[in-house]
């Protein structure tokens, strides 16, 4: 390597060449000339001892607070794969780490409906390909009787509500207070935690739909039902105390669902005119929270 | 940072005549208190309403009657209590903590919460907060695994995030033990922007040390307002130390220096006057009350 | 040159790096933020990207530590990574970039008189054809030949289109050949520096 002319010295073995003190020093302040900054910086790569003796002429405070808030990045991180491909997908930063904090985001959480769910989809398949004895009367066409969907069907819009509720119920934020005191809409924060839960919540409950035997529409029938559940959750908190009203929803579809069970009519729960029923309570409940969103501000102390 | 012109009115923070009312219990009676820069300590037993009376000056519970006025702005308007959060900082009494964030997950968490939007903005405003309170070389720990005394030490960082021009502690130094408590009074002197300090204690020595305003809050009710020599003050004349007890007097104990100190306004025999400290007063005061 | 000790050491604490370890992360640090800081700021003039630029260096190497294939220096891999973190960030803040002052103008730094002597009679030719060229084509050759930078990253670093670059590498090259290929007796004369001297 050629070295234009720089001021170094050369060890009295010849082997090795140092930049000076005065150029090291001109260099950091960064007065030094083209051609011997060029010199003095090809040789930083490979010498550990003029690294050191430039580093020492950068001003400490500096470095110390660099060093800080480097690892206080380190520490936070940037989340794990899915919140990485996330982001790339062009979802603000900050957006991806308030759910975070949301337990029906979690992947434990996520796992244990998954299971819930294939349990129940894998015991009606388990009757409609004769492993187990359903009893009840057996119709035509290959299909179980509705009553062994009665379980998924009751099932899933609750999980689904489960996991909503996780997202606002005050009981499974244990930092509610601060995000109550804090200048971050409440709404927002419900709302983004809310639709993610559903989100997440849905994929499984999708999955698993596809894989009951039944009709071929059961799993888009099941969708609105979640949502007006759901919905009616989130409306009826800003009216009841937010535990009674994912109570109250939960009923709202238990009590239906199981009666019609009862009446061997297990499949009018999803059939069109409760669809609409759902659509509407969705409607309703849509413009009751965005009327009383306050509520949200304002924190659970009653 | 200040945008919106402060009000007239001088006090930095005012109640007026605020209620609260849980069920049968009165948590508040019709409290009136100021509270200017600088810090003011808020001293009662558990059950006193201290939590009640920070949560509503916190803008997270409202009173049943009565006003707040924080900055000249009133959190009934949902605008003004929106700006008013900006400016606050707050450690609540029982703070839980998402177990599984790391501090400083946490941290950016609460940061995002403060509007810091930003990543580099958040984590320079984490870095100067565990710096503050010592826990930099925690920032990696769950919080799980992290002792009392350093969560609470975590709460005091959260609560200073965003540099907030009222701070709102609720039992800050609970749990931490004697070097802790120093370090956070010495912390909470020092906080640039001069902001309003609240904090409570039931503690008195606290009080002593950094407050150089002190309000008493018994049963719901102010009892006193004042600096801390002024609550000490109070109990002049009607403290006394003697080498034995006696019976007759409201309050005696025995200090570390086999001395029984009595507080009460009939002396003791034997005994010699002594000089009243702020937990004298305090307790005199607390007689008072419980015997009404 | 030699590769000392410290290299070694290098290359363990970037394999801790890797493992996970925070605490090497931070030797690396306490090794490399200086120098890098002083080399960064020399292309950038604003410390605070300067200062972003090193945490997002460390950053990529607290994710990248694994891609180190132990095939040069420690110190060069740290250098590769910074020097593209400044870029990016140069990119992504557009407005004032690459701000130099003309250091050409400005006082030379003192040289020992022996050094002069030495550096005059060994190195002469080529270093005064390279002082000789204008900052521009100077800064041009700089990043792609010292910083090994593509024509791209060199355009976004100076601020100037990527055939810009292209171009003034050319004539930096046609420059130093042709002051190289003239016999020099030690001194440049006049004529010869107006012939190198241009922009584009």
């Amino acid at each position: 390597m050629t070295s234009p002319s720089s001021p170094g010295h050369r060890q009295s073995g010849g082997a090795d060449w140092h930049a000076s003190q005065g150029t090291l020093a001109a260099y950091a302040a960064g007065e030094a000339r083209g051609t011997v900054a060029w010199s003095v910086e090809a040789h930083l790569t490979e010498c550990l001892q003029c690294r050191s003796a430039l580093s020492a002429s950068v001003d400490a405070d500096r470095l110390a607070h660099n060093r800080s808030v480097l690892m206080v990045r380190v520490a936070i991180g940037d989340g794990g794969r899915v919140r990485r491909a996330l982001c790339r997908r062009g979802l603000p930063d900050h957006v991806l780490r308030l759910l975070a904090a949301t337990p029906s985001l979690r992947w434990s959480w996520l796992l244990s409906v998954t299971g819930v769910l294939a349990v129940l989809a894998g015991e009606a398949a388990a009757v409609r390909y004769g492993w187990i004895s359903a009893g009840g009367p057996r119709p035509v066409a290959g299909y179980p009787g509705p009553e062994v969907l009665v379980p998924f069907l009751l099932a899933t819009p609750l999980l689904v509500l489960a996991g909503v509720a996780a997202a606002f119920l005050p009981m499974f934020d244990p930092a509610c207070l601060l995000a109550t005191a804090a200048p971050f809409s409440g709404f927002t924060l419900m709302l983004v935690r809310a639709v993610s839960a559903l989100a997440a919540a849905l994929v499984p409950v999708l999955a698993a739909a596809l894989l009951l035997p039944g009709p071929g529409w059961l799993p888009v029938a099941l969708l609105l039902p979640s949502l007006a559940v759901s919905a009616f959750a989130l409306a009826a908190a800003t009216v009841l105390d937010p535990r009674a009203a994912a109570v109250v929803a939960g009923i709202l579809w238990a009590a239906p669902a199981l009666l019609l069970a009862a009446a061997h009519l297990p499949l009018l729960v999803v059939q069109p005119a409760a669809q609409c029923a759902c659509a509407v309570v969705l409607c309703s409940c849509a413009v009751v929270l965005l009327a009383r969103r306050d509520r949200f501000e304002l924190g659970w102390m009653r | 940072m200040d945008e919106m012109t402060l009000n007239v009115s001088s006090a930095a923070v005012r109640a007026d005549g605020l209620s609260r009312r849980y069920g049968a219990t009165l948590a508040l009676d019709r409290v009136d208190l100021t509270m200017e820069r600088g810090i003011t300590g808020l001293l009662g037993p558990n059950g006193a309403g201290k939590t009640t009376l920070l949560s509503i000056l916190a803008t997270v519970a409202e009173p049943d009657e009565g006003r707040v006025s924080v900055f000249g702005l009133d959190p009934r308007n949902a605008a003004e209590r929106v700006e008013i959060r900006r400016r606050l900082g707050y450690l609540p009494q029982e703070l839980g903590y998402h177990r599984h964030f790391t501090v400083a997950g946490f941290l950016d968490y609460v940061a995002i919460l403060k509007e810091i939007t930003g990543r580099r903005q958040r984590a320079e405003e984490v870095a100067r907060v565990l710096a503050a309170v010592g826990l930099e070389r925690r920032a990696r720990t769950r919080i799980r695994t992290l002792s009392g005394g350093m969560r609470q030490r975590l709460g005091i960082a959260q609560a200073l995030l965003g540099q907030p021009e009222l701070l709102i502690l609720d039992e800050p130094t609970a749990g931490l033990d004697p070097e802790q408590r120093l370090r956070s009074r010495e912390l909470l002197s020092g906080l640039p922007g001069d902001p309003v300090i609240v904090l409570s204690t039931h503690q008195a020595d606290d009080i002593a040390a950094i407050c150089p305003k002190v309000i008493v809050l018994l049963q719901g009710v102010v009892r006193f307002a004042g600096t801390p020599a002024e609550l000490a003050a109070t109990a002049a004349g009607q403290v006394w130390a003697a080498g034995e007890r006696d019976a007759r007097a409201h309050l005696s104990w025995r200090g570390g220096d086999n001395v029984w100190r009595h507080i009460g306004d009939r002396p003791p025999a034997g005994a010699e006057l002594v000089a009243p400290t702020v937990e004298d007063g305090y307790l005199l005061l607390s007689q008072a009350a419980g015997a009404r | 040159m030699r590769r000392g000790a410290g290299d070694r050491d290098d290359v363990a604490l970037l394999r801790a790096v890797a493992r996970g370890d925070e605490e090497a992360l931070a030797a690396l640090y306490d090794r490399h933020a200086g120098w890098l800081t002083i080399r960064l700021a020399r292309r950038c003039g604003q410390p605070d990207v300067v200062d972003q630029a090193v945490q997002d260096t460390f950053l990529a190497l607290w994710r990248e530590a694994g891609a180190y294939r132990g095939g040069g220096d420690v110190a060069a891999f740290v250098w590769g990574i910074g020097i593209r973190r400044l870029i990016d960030l140069v990119r992504r803040e557009g407005g004032q970039r690459y701000l130099r002052a003309r250091r050409a103008e400005r006082p030379q730094v003192v040289v020992s008189a022996e050094d002069q002597v030495l550096a005059g009679i060994e190195h002469g030719y080529l270093g005064q054809a390279l002082a000789d060229l204008s900052p521009e084509l100077r800064a041009a050759l700089e990043a792609t030949v010292l910083d090994g930078l593509t024509c791209a990253e060199a355009a976004v670093l100076l601020g100037i289109a990527e055939g810009t670059v292209k171009s003034r590498c050319h004539r930096a090259r046609q420059a130093l050949r042709a002051a190289l290929a003239e016999p020099q007796a030690g001194r440049r004369t006049q004529p010869h520096r107006r012939e190198v001297w241009g922009t584009s």
